[in-house]
């Protein structure tokens, strides 16, 4: 029969080579997104097939003001050992979950943010004790 | 008045809407005052409301942003040291994870193939496998070997007996001759010789004989005529 064509010939895509990486597949509605921890192929589609489902990122932060992430370390592991890439904020996220070590840049940031911060604290506290105070050695 | 000038409002907007060119339509060939444009659809009209348009890499900047100057972000020194360094211990770490991790996915699979292939049951069966196969090419042997035995015995046979045959043909062949060289022997006797030429042609002329008779079917003579 020259109609019948074999089934798995559609189903199986074969790319040119690409590796394995670990990132985020966006999904939810409208103003709610939701992220999936998924490893896949590389050339593969953002939010399309994937080889397995390795946790779960809500970005929007609950009614306690947590943003919560589910990750499964096992098969993290496993697909890190077979070589897999990981994407920038998979990293970041790994890296304060604990699993990995620290992000260079999320040390970076918060150490920038903190000297933003400082300034303004220091312009803040000084008017405040200034008044009860005499101005003392800089915090 | 009202209505004249209303008139003449609606020409002067008709006339200005017939040449524009908008960048989310493309750009017509030969310039914004190109008079052999087709006469597209209008750019804006109340049933074409148009959406958020974003422009192509084809399309000309803004006028607004002429005098822009492109700048690189800051970057500060003393910071850019200290991130790089701290990328390379980063780096270093993640190294050192991944191949702890290939290890210890190695040894899975190694374990795994173990407990596959040394179960008692397997290797058992293997053996009992292998036992049988030896059997069989024992026995496979041994029919090949009386086989060829049988074939080559065929072999000798066929030649001794050809050899046989070739001889009692040749013999046969030297007895034909033989005898017909007896026979011409014999026939020379008869011959006639220049020597008994003369004796011969004495013989005949003494002797008539009389050829003229008739036989029937088994050879008898039946009828004679006389010599004349």
């Amino acid at each position: 029969n020259l109609h019948l064509i074999t089934p798995g010939s559609r189903l199986l895509k074969s790319y040119r080579g690409g590796h394995v990486v670990i990132r985020f597949a966006l999904g939810g509605c409208t103003n709610r997104p939701f992220y999936r921890i998924v490893a896949a192929h590389s050339k593969r589609a953002r939010d399309g097939k994937y080889l397995e489902q390795l946790g779960c990122l809500d970005p929007l932060p609950n009614a306690h003001g947590e943003k919560v992430a589910g990750l499964n370390l096992e098969r993290l592991r496993h697909w890190l050992g077979c070589g897999a890439q990981l994407s920038r904020p998979a990293e970041k996220l790994l890296g304060l979950a604990g699993f990995l070590p620290l992000h260079p840049m999320t040390i970076t940031n918060a150490e920038r943010l903190r000297r933003r911060r400082r300034p303004a604290q220091e312009s803040v506290v000084p008017p405040a004790e200034g008044g009860s105070q005499e101005p003392g050695a800089p915090v | 008045m009202a209505p004249g000038g209303c008139l003449l409002l609606a020409l002067l907007l008709l006339a200005g809407t017939v040449q524009g060119q908008h960048w989310s339509h493309g750009w017509y060939p030969g310039g914004k005052r190109d008079i052999s444009a087709p006469q597209a659809v209008p750019a804006w009209s109340p049933w074409l409301v148009p959406c958020r348009g974003r422009k192509s890499r084809h399309d000309p900047p803004a006028k607004s942003k002429a005098s822009r100057l492109k700048v690189p972000p800051p970057v500060d020194p003393a910071e850019l040291c200290v991130v790089t360094e701290r990328y390379r211990q980063h780096r270093l770490v993640l190294g050192a994870l991944r191949s702890i991790f290939r290890s210890e996915v190695v040894q899975r699979k190694h374990e795994a193939q173990k407990d596959a292939e040394d179960s008692a049951a397997v290797l058992e069966e293997h053996r009992l496998l292998m036992a049988w196969n030896d059997a069989e090419n024992a026995r496979q042997r041994a029919r090949r070997e009386e086989r060829i035995r049988k074939e080559k015995e065929e072999q000798k046979m066929q030649k001794l007996q050809a050899m046989e045959n070739k001889a009692k043909v040749m013999e046969a062949f030297l007895k034909e001759k033989e005898k017909e060289v007896l026979q011409l022997q014999e026939e020379a006797k008869t011959f006639i010789t220049p020597e008994n030429l003369e004796a011969r042609i004495e013989e005949c002329l003494d002797n008539p004989r009389n050829y003229n008779f008739a036989i029937d079917k088994e050879g008898r003579i039946v009828k004679r005529t006389a010599l004349s």
